[in-house]
């Protein structure tokens, strides 16, 4: 059969052929498409592994964050706890101090009064023993008018001083 | 608008075989066969090869072609113009002809000498080598193409038909070439990467039924045998000594290499085999879906001599399946190409076996990048 039978010229011409074409194709097409397809896939890998990297960095970051927030709120929350306990302090030991000088403001008015109530008293007594000699002599002049009474009075009034003494 | 142009030119293109093929039978059934059409003779002469090229839609036109024949004096050189229509055509003291039906070598140049038939060597331009041609520039156009915008652009990935091939060239690097050869694949990859995208080039241009394309390329027995035969040499050329010694001297039973090399002999036969395999997948391959659409196409001219409605009804029929069946080529055009490929790689990476206690020295042998054959 004719088309079984390989022809002469035709395998000389695709020898010829394929040696051309593949000296062509390996001198200028195969080693700039394959380097440069390599050398793209090697950079899409390393980008790939960049952007990986950059994403576990990021996620490190803002965990990192998230516990630098979580300090300062724990710090802030401690100061304003110290805070708190200071002021209480602060309002205890000035009510104390208050508290002290109300004290000692009290007991010297305390005292004041009573010096003046002394005063008061003692004077009130002079006056009332004024007003009572007063009265007395007065009564006693009255008395001493008639003399038996007067003598009775002077008994009376020596009797009555005399257990006082 | 220009999607409209694309569709109607496309479905031109796909009827364009029925068209020629139909004026073709047309010719033969007013022509040499007295009202007969001879489905056989039709089918083999457009599977096979000749001195000039079909123009469409006339049969008796061809466009001349160079014959180049060393005769039993020598070289000559001329246009088959002047041996159509079996002329004789004398340059020198030498007499040519194309030898006519029920010689020997039927539509083949040959040579009178003393009115004997003799075949010359025969390297003349014939319709096949001329689209062998048109395929090398068409394929290393595309490659060169793809290379320069590497060039020009860096790692700018290319769009369009240059990301097409350049898709093509990495689905057989990475897919086929790398994962099976693995740190060999640089060696190789230029010599399988040039046999795919000639395949590929050489089969769809055989699809195309007008001028560029339109041979039987492929379908072409010489075409494949070379394809495999290369293969076949690259894979034995550098073929490692382990390879060697698996074939010489397998790791069988004594009794099944020693007095009689039964085992040698069965891996010498596997070496033949494989090429052979490869030349004939491909070449029924391609001729199988040639003829397909050549029968269908046929098949009108045939109903139609019985009968002009059944002719009319089969043609409805006809021009679908052939519609359908080049379609189907197109698919077929790309497996095949990578199916031969794909085994090409295997065998090569077969000879590149290294015995397992080895292979750490496998290191040493790592090939310069990109460098080949």
């Amino acid at each position: 059969m004719e088309l079984f039978t390989p022809d002469f010229g035709l395998i000389f011409w695709m020898f010829l052929a394929f040696a051309v074409l593949f000296f062509i194709l390996w001198k200028w097409a195969w080693p700039v498409i394959l380097k440069t397809v390599e050398q793209r896939a090697d950079l899409i890998d390393k980008g790939v592994e960049y952007a990986q990297s950059a994403k576990d960095q990021l996620d490190n970051a803002r965990e990192s964050a998230q516990s630098v927030i979580n300090d300062a709120r724990k710090q802030q929350a401690d100061i304003l706890r110290e805070a708190d306990r200071l002021k209480n302090q602060i309002i205890e030991e000035a009510r104390t101090a208050a508290q002290a000088e109300a004290q000692k403001v009290m007991d010297s008015a305390k005292m004041q009064i009573e010096q003046q109530q002394k005063e008061a008293q003692l004077q009130f007594r002079n006056q009332v023993s004024e007003f009572a000699l007063d009265i007395a002599s007065k009564v006693v002049k009255n008395q001493l008018k008639d003399d038996k009474e007067q003598a009775a009075l002077v008994n009376n009034l020596l009797d009555e001083i005399d257990p006082d003494k | 608008m220009t999607r409209y142009l694309k569709i109607f030119i496309l479905s031109l293109i796909a009827l364009l075989p029925v068209s020629v093929r139909a004026s073709h039978a047309d010719d033969s059934h007013e022509g040499d066969h007295g009202g007969k059409i001879d489905p056989k003779e039709i089918i083999f002469e457009h599977l096979g090869d000749g001195y000039g090229w079909e123009v469409p839609f006339n049969h008796h036109k061809r466009i001349p072609l160079p014959i180049i024949v060393w005769g039993s004096d020598g070289l000559h050189i001329f246009s088959s113009a002047r041996v159509t229509d079996g002329q004789t055509y004398r340059d020198g003291n030498a007499e040519f002809r194309i030898a006519p039906k029920g010689s020997e070598y039927k539509g083949k140049l040959v040579e009178i000498v003393d009115g004997k038939e003799i075949r010359p060597w025969d390297i003349s331009i014939t319709k096949n080598v001329c689209a062998l041609f048109i395929a090398v520039i068409f394929v290393a156009a595309l490659l060169i193409h793809l290379a320069r915008h590497h060039k020009a652009n860096g790692f700018k990935a290319p769009r369009k038909t240059t990301g097409a091939i350049e898709a093509l060239v990495t689905f057989i690097y990475d897919g086929v070439i790398k994962s099976t050869l693995g740190d060999k694949a640089p060696k190789f990859a230029p010599y399988l990467l040039t046999v795919f995208f000639f395949i590929l080039g050489m089969n769809l241009l055989g699809l195309i039924v007008v001028f560029p394309g339109g041979a039987n390329l492929t379908g072409n027995i010489a075409v494949t045998l070379v394809l495999a035969v290369l293969t076949f040499l690259v894979t034995n050329i550098w073929g490692t000594k382990d390879y060697w010694k698996e074939i010489f001297w397998p790791d069988v039973p004594l009794w099944l290499k020693f007095p009689l090399p039964i085992m040698p002999v069965i891996e010498i036969f596997g070496m033949f085999t494989k090429p052979a395999a490869l030349t004939v997948r491909l070449f029924a391959n391609m001729m199988g879906g040639h003829m397909i659409v050549l029968v269908l196409t046929l098949l009108i001219f045939i109903f139609a001599a019985i009968n002009p409605v059944a002719g009319g009804a089969t043609t409805v029929v006809s021009v679908l399946f052939s519609i359908f069946m080049l379609l189907i080529d197109v698919l077929v055009s790309f497996i095949q190409a990578y199916v031969f490929t794909m085994l090409s790689t295997i065998f090569i990476s077969l000879a590149q076996h290294h015995e397992h206690h080895e292979e750490h020295k496998t290191d040493e042998h790592q090939p310069a990048p990109a460098v080949s054959k």
